[in-house]
């Protein structure tokens, strides 16, 4: 019975086959003209794959072959210039940099007046009724059409409950109610779960804001207390604003974008 | 009884390849055709078995994984302290984790999904739910890749692991590095263990199988052990320390006494004095090796009583075990390159460990229900009178004798016991050999000389038919001499015509021979039919014309007598030629002769027509067949075997045909012109 290693014990003891070192460097050089074989013959979603493993080798290949031609070569360094370097001619004038600042403040001032904020994502597709619900037939025969099902993700409070069901219009499905939203911010660059604390505003219509529907452009508020972000006050911050760049539904989980 | 075999373990794939393997089954598997236009709880199914099927699957590759890696704590100490100390229990623990909560996530993951998909109510949104699903899936996988080519290596150090039996009947050999264990086993057993000059030369446990007493013993070599403190030792010690703690085996501490592997008896003997706690309850023995290059008796005085202190530990064990010290099972020498003395350790360990099993057995609580099923009875004493059996004084000395006798002589069995046991020693059945010449007894015998086989050419008779062969010779050595003697008395020489005739008398006479011998020799085996048989055609009448000739006489005559009582011509008229050849030979001859051609051969295609009145079957004699049933039967299968096969399968007229009895054209439809009253 083989034991411990017995390869190794058997290639010290015996060495290598006497066409050992020749059939593999003939396997190894046969492999260059086989891939190619496969690669012209391969069909449908294995063809493609291979295809793409074959560009990202290749691309690989190409850049180190440039690396290793570049290091041979000298080549002359440009010196970056500096923002704001001016040539010697122009050296008094600054004023239009002062006008750009100017021009700048007065343009987020008129924004903040006007309610607009800046976002990731400032437009969005609009939302038809006939897409955002679904007709619920009742009554006795099938013929009041009265009641609607949300068809979207929402996000309903946590003290949340129903209203007696034969009064309640809307229908929110529990299956399409979901409590996390996966927040990146966007300097750190990384993404973490947290917890959604309500709707604030959704593009659609002030409508769908109060039922709580979540889809692509929505303003939701998060609980960031996990980021240990404080004020320069001292104050420890726990809600912070945050966009959803995504479709909920299509998905199955809400990524949103923090507003710094 | 348990094989610790974990060669069965299944590859466990990497992160990578485990994706490609699942979502390909995937594709393969589901059915993969879907379009817009379909009821939308058809499209919401379609997607739904995607995903349940992909979840599936995983689950099952992941649990197969599991339940197939051993759990340490459900096998024997031995394996599972031998594991850990080879991988680590926490890190193989920690991996199989991963693996059971990556199970866990999926199986939520495609819950949820499913759940959403109810939801779903156009083909884009649940394609995008199941691309969703499957995506997080394969993340799930790829995040727990390191753990999976942790295992995979594992599994392969596993399947070299050698797999020992923890409750059967083991030695197990250890002691400083390069003192020559792997030598000893080796020796004994068909293990090949590797043995080289450096320390560490064996890095792992290896076993090997040896017998003694029709019972089969488990050999272990270890690798070394150096005195060190418990926590300094490494992977290598460790492996045999758990072997030591956990195998109840019969213990061989080797001792180098002659120093050359670098060690001196006194660190040996302190390796042996730390390590004595793992000896409790185990048959000890002490054995010396090397002692081709240092006898036991030219050691120092301090040696001496080191290896003497060991002695005594021994022997305290074998007081332990209640057996009386004998110095001879305690306390061994030997040299493992001259095999001198190493059958004689192997029977004394496998005897002690024998014993030492037998009084355990017989202590422990399952030998009570053997023993009520024994019962020898014993009758009851009538009277107190003795009454020893009686044999017949003739009969004990023919016994006496017979025992001395066999005492003078030396069994077979004997000679295999003194040279090894059964399995090392082989008898040399060449010495009852009974040969012309006793030299010849121990003869190697050739298999190949010049490029043959020595045994195509051996014959048992063949001393027999070189005699023959040699008399032959002679005789025609002595004919030749005679015919030479012949001419010699003669005195005259032969004129030329004189010697081509004998020179053709000659080879006529040897032809003659060379015939008479084929047909002699073949004649056993070959029938041979009389000359009225004779399919061949060779005895026809040409061929007698062409003997007369040659001999020297006008054969027509012969040949015409001949062919008027052919057979072919049995149920001929007489012909008229006969009659008139004496009136005018020459133009008779002619017209005779081709009248008769053309009789002859009018009359042989004519004969099978007309008089050969036999019936198909009739049986001549000289063509093979028993009788005439036979005869049909051969024709029969002769004319089957001639017949083409189908084997392009056409149609033929055996298989079944559907005619079509009433064609459309023919029954309905407008004539153009006319009526359609019939048709």
């Amino acid at each position: 019975m083989p034991q411990g290693d017995y390869i190794e014990l058997h290639r010290k003891r015996h060495g290598y086959q006497f066409d050992h070192f020749d059939r593999k460097r003939k396997k190894e050089a046969r492999e260059v003209h086989e891939s190619s074989d496969y690669a012209q013959k391969a069909l449908g979603i294995k063809g493609k794959m291979f295809a793409k493993k074959r560009y990202a080798e290749k691309a690989l290949m190409k850049k180190t072959l440039a690396i290793h031609e570049e290091s041979s070569s000298r080549r002359k360094v440009d010196e970056p210039v500096h923002e704001g370097a001016v040539p010697a001619y122009l050296l008094d004038r600054d004023v239009t940099t002062r006008a750009k600042v100017l021009s700048n403040t007065i343009k987020q001032k008129r924004k903040e007046k006007a309610g607009k904020w800046e976002v990731p994502l400032p437009k969005v597709r609009p939302v038809a009724e006939d897409e955002m619900f679904r007709v619920v037939r009742s009554g006795k025969h099938k013929t009041k059409q009265w009641k609607r099902m949300v068809t979207k993700v929402t996000r309903v409070g946590t003290e949340f409950t129903r209203k007696p069901p034969k009064y309640e219009r809307f229908i929110r499905p529990m299956g399409l109610r979901f409590t996390i939203a996966n927040v990146t911010h966007p300097e750190l660059k990384c993404t973490f779960n947290l917890d959604i604390i309500g709707i604030k505003k959704n593009p659609n219509g002030p409508m769908y804001t109060s039922l709580g529907v979540v889809t692509k452009g929505t303003i939701i508020e998060v609980n960031v207390s996990e980021l240990g972000l404080v004020t320069p006050g001292g104050k420890v911050v726990w809600g912070k604003y945050a966009q959803v760049t995504n479709d909920p539904e299509n998905d199955g989980c809400i990524n949103a974008v923090l507003l710094v | 009884m348990v094989q610790y075999n974990f060669k069965k373990i299944t590859v466990v794939p990497s992160g990578k390849d485990f994706i490609d393997i699942i979502l390909s089954r995937t594709q393969r598997q589901t059915p993969t055709v879907v379009h817009k236009g379909y009821a939308i709880s058809r499209l919401r199914k379609f997607y739904m078995r995607k995903v349940k099927f992909t979840q599936q699957n995983f689950h099952e590759k992941l649990t197969a994984i599991i339940d197939e890696f051993p759990r340490l704590d459900d096998i024997h100490p031995f394996y599972g302290d031998l594991l850990h100390v080879l991988y680590n229990k926490d890190h193989y623990k920690l991996a199989l984790g991963q693996i059971n909560t990556a199970r866990n996530i999926i199986g939520k993951i495609a819950k949820d999904y499913v759940k959403l998909l109810k939801y779903g109510d156009s083909l884009y949104r649940c394609k995008c739910l199941k691309v969703a699903a499957l995506g997080r899936m394969c993340t799930v996988i790829k995040r727990i890749g390191p753990s999976l080519a942790y295992l995979e290596q594992i599994r392969q150090h596993m399947a070299r692991l050698p797999s020992i039996d923890p409750n059967t009947r083991t030695i197990l050999i250890c002691g400083y590095p390069n003192v020559g264990k792997s030598s000893f086993i080796n020796k004994i057993t068909r293990a090949d263990v590797d043995v080289q000059p450096y320390a560490f030369t064996t890095k792992s446990l290896f076993v090997g199988h040896t017998d003694y007493k029709y019972l089969r013993y488990q050999v272990i070599d270890t690798p070394g052990i150096l005195d060190r403190p418990f926590e300094d030792r490494n992977i290598i010690e460790m492996c045999s320390i758990t072997a030591l703690a956990h195998i109840r085996a019969a213990v061989l501490f080797f001792l180098d006494i002659s120093g050359s592997c670098g060690y001196s008896i006194a660190q040996q003997a302190a390796l042996f004095h730390s390590i004595k706690a793992l000896f409790m309850n185990k048959p000890l023995i002490i054995v010396c090796n090397k002692i081709d290059l240092q006898p036991l008796e030219g050691l120092s005085d301090d040696d001496i009583k080191l290896v003497m202190e060991m002695k005594a530990e021994a022997s305290q064990t074998v007081i332990a075990q209640g057996d009386e010290p004998n110095d001879e099972s305690v306390f061994l020498t030997m040299s493992a390159l001259t095999d001198d003395g190493v059958i004689a350790v192997k029977n004394a360990a496998c005897e002690r460990l024998l014993n030492q099993r037998v009084e355990m057995k017989m202590k422990s609580k399952k030998i009570n229900d053997c023993l009520n099923r024994f019962h020898v009875a014993i009758p009851k004493p009538r009277d107190t009178r003795e009454r020893p059996p009686c044999i017949p004084q003739a009969v004990l000395e023919a016994r006496a004798k017979a025992n001395v006798e066999k005492e003078k002589r030396k069994l077979e069995k004997d000679l295999e016991n003194e040279n090894g046991g059964a399995g090392v020693y082989s008898a040399n059945l060449r010495k009852h050999y009974i040969l012309a010449n006793d030299e010849w007894k121990e003869d190697i015998m050739p298999e190949i000389l010049d490029g043959h086989n020595v045994y195509d050419f051996v014959d048992p008779d063949i001393l027999q038919r070189l005699e023959e062969l040699e008399g032959e010779e002679e005789g025609f050595q002595l004919e030749a001499e005679a015919e030479e003697k012949y001419f010699e008395i003669d005195g005259k020489e032969l004129t030329p015509e004189e010697l081509e005739a004998l020179a053709e008398i000659r080879k006529k006479k040897s032809l003659l021979i060379q015939e008479h011998r084929m047909k002699k020799s073949t004649a056993e085996s070959r029938p041979v039919l009389p000359r009225k048989f004779d399919k061949d055609r060779k005895f026809t009448s040409e061929r007698m014309g062409r003997q007369l000739s040659a001999l020297g006489l006008d054969p027509t005559a012969a040949t015409n007598r001949a062919r008027c009582r052919s057979v072919s011509r049995r149920g001929q008229k007489r012909e008229r030629s006969l009659a008139r050849e004496g009136e005018d030979g020459d133009a008779m001859d002619i017209d005779g002769e081709q009248s008769s051609k053309k009789l002859r051969t009018r009359s042989r295609s004519r004969s099978k027509s007309r008089s050969k009145s036999q019936p198909p079957g009739e049986v001549t004699p000289g063509e093979g067949f028993r009788n005439s049933s036979q005869k049909l039967k051969a024709l029969k299968i002769a004319k089957k075997s001639v017949k083409i096969r189908n084997k392009t399968a056409r149609r033929g007229e055996a298989d079944r045909v559907i005619p079509n009895l009433k064609p459309k054209h023919l029954f309905s439809g407008k004539r153009s012109i006319g009526k359609t009253s019939r048709r």
